[in-house]
């Protein structure tokens, strides 16, 4: 007992940084993903086939494999085939490369749910849109958007608090995240080794971050509740 | 007839798309190893670290070699030399951590320049990196609860016994090579865990790692270790073909010379495992 007293402001610390790591690639990611998402939906909603089969593709591939594999492919394919590391040195390097695995990941998610969410709106609407003379632009800013936004919250809060835990998938590059800070008391680091508590502890760090997320998006949620 | 028309029109430009795609991205494809040919006709390894001022050294969490103090530096043994060595190219240390698993990858794709962490000359490490010459000795040890340790000192009483090892280390070497039965696991410090959670019977891990994390006083205070395997030692790797092996091989003969690697080998405690060169 007086020995885990010891630890514990230790670890605590350690875990610290290490879940401010994880916060700011959940925030990042999503600042990035959700416009990119955006983008992608109109390109597979595009009447120009060739866009359309092409975004359709790319999300096929994307959402077709493992995160951890694009991971590792994004950071050494540089390096390894092209000669060329693009990602700069130390552990920003490696923040950079995960950031953009995971915005492009999933941004793809995202606009499946973003089309969904359009596709939804009933057609009559932009038709009636087109009758009073509106452009196709202000359609979508001033009829079918908040309407879309209300109706993919549910989906989209789904993804994001997967997000919140996915973010441990980038330790696979070496990117010192909440997990890896954990695991490190495992082998041994500030003198403590061989203690598995503080791995098992990061859950307390991911279940209050999630149930924050889950009561904000829930009052968004009730937010939009004043139309139908 | 239409449709079927249009939609040849598309096949037609989806393939065309496709072909532009792979052309535009040979197009890097066949620059980029010009690049680097020219990189190594005028410039060496070593030329490339100089220019970017930095030394970027792979390392893990691993006392007494590379660990954090206090003030979160790190220092240790390797961590030391490797801060001199950088010092005597002219440029800067930069430590970073990495997954074991990956270290020829991070060095090939150029993330880091060296793994420099009290690394086992395996022929597999010599074969996919460029070696500098032992500097360390190490054995590979059998892990035992403390508790059972006095049925277990000879190798002949270690055949009934199920054995944890690192993936891919020499301890797993070592135990397939006596046909003991072994299960496999990520890390050194998951095969101790596994001894001391009772899933495995015994684990084989290095003797450095070993003094600094078994017996009495550590985290593994009821687990301790008998018989010793093998010998084996400790080297630093770079990219294949590089310069900068040969250069450290230099810097650590003199270094032996005027006392300063030894000096540094007892702040950490291991001057009986260094090795002479």
């Amino acid at each position: 007992m007086e020995q885990f007293l010891e630890q514990f402001p230790i670890v605590v610390q350690s875990l610290n940084v290490g879940f401010l790591q994880t916060l700011k690639l959940f925030f990042v990611t999503l600042l990035g993903a959700v416009p990119l998402g955006l983008i992608i939906a109109f390109g597979s909603m595009s009447r120009f086939r060739p866009l359309s089969c092409f975004t359709k593709i790319v999300v096929w591939i994307i959402r077709g494999t493992p995160l951890m594999l694009q991971l590792l492919i994004i950071f050494y394919f540089p390096g390894l085939v092209l000669g060329k590391q693009i990602w700069g040195g130390g552990e920003a390097s490696r923040f950079l490369a995960s950031s953009v695995a995971f915005i492009f990941n999933y941004a793809c998610y995202f606009s499946e749910i973003y089309r969904g969410g359009i596709q939804s709106i009933p057609v009559g609407q932009e038709e009636a849109g087109l009758v009073l003379g509106m452009t196709r632009k202000q359609i979508f800013f001033k009829v079918t958007l908040l309407q879309m936004i209300k109706r993919i919250v549910p989906p989209i809060s789904n993804e994001i608090i997967t997000l919140v835990k996915d973010t441990s998938l980038a330790r696979i590059i070496a990117l010192q995240e909440i997990i890896w800070a954990g695991q490190a008391f495992m082998k041994g680091s500030q003198g403590i080794s061989g203690q598995i508590w503080p791995l098992f502890f990061t859950m307390v760090y991911y279940l209050i971050f999630s149930g924050l997320l889950t009561v904000l998006l829930g009052q968004l949620e009730k937010k939009l509740d004043y139309f139908r | 007839m239409k449709k079927r028309v249009l939609s040849l029109l598309l096949c037609g430009l989806m393939t065309a798309a496709l072909l532009a795609g792979c052309g535009s991205k040979e197009a890097p494809a066949t620059e980029a190893p010009a690049d680097t040919e020219a990189e190594s006709a005028d410039g060496s390894d070593m030329e490339y670290v100089k220019s970017k001022g930095t030394l970027v050294v792979g390392i893990t969490d691993f006392e007494p070699m590379d660990y954090k103090d206090e003030n979160g530096e790190w220092i240790g043994f390797d961590a030391d030399m490797a801060k001199a060595f950088a010092e005597s190219l002219g440029v800067e240390a930069e430590f970073v951590e990495i997954d074991w698993d990956n270290k020829a990858l991070e060095l090939d794709s150029k993330t880091i320049d060296c793994v420099w962490n009290g690394m086992t000359l395996t022929d597999e490490v010599k074969s996919a990196m460029e070696c500098s010459n032992a500097y360390c000795n190490n054995a590979q040890i059998v892990i035992v609860p403390a508790d059972k340790a006095d049925q277990y000192q000879d190798t002949d009483s270690l055949k009934d016994l199920n054995f944890a090892v690192e993936a891919g280390s020499a301890g797993e070497a070592e135990v397939n090579a006596l046909g003991l039965s072994c299960t496999p696991v990520k890390a050194q410090s998951d095969a101790l865990l596994e001894v001391a959670s009772g899933t495995s019977d015994a684990a084989v891990i290095d003797s450095l790692m070993a003094a600094a994390m078994v017996g009495e006083g550590t985290g593994y205070a009821d687990l301790t270790y008998t018989v010793q395997l093998n010998s084996e030692e400790y080297g630093v790797g770079f990219r294949k073909g590089s310069d900068l092996a040969a250069a450290l091989n230099d810097f650590f003969a003199a270094g032996y010379e005027d006392g300063s690697v030894a000096a540094c080998a007892e702040t950490y405690n291991i001057q009986a495992a260094l090795i002479d060169m």
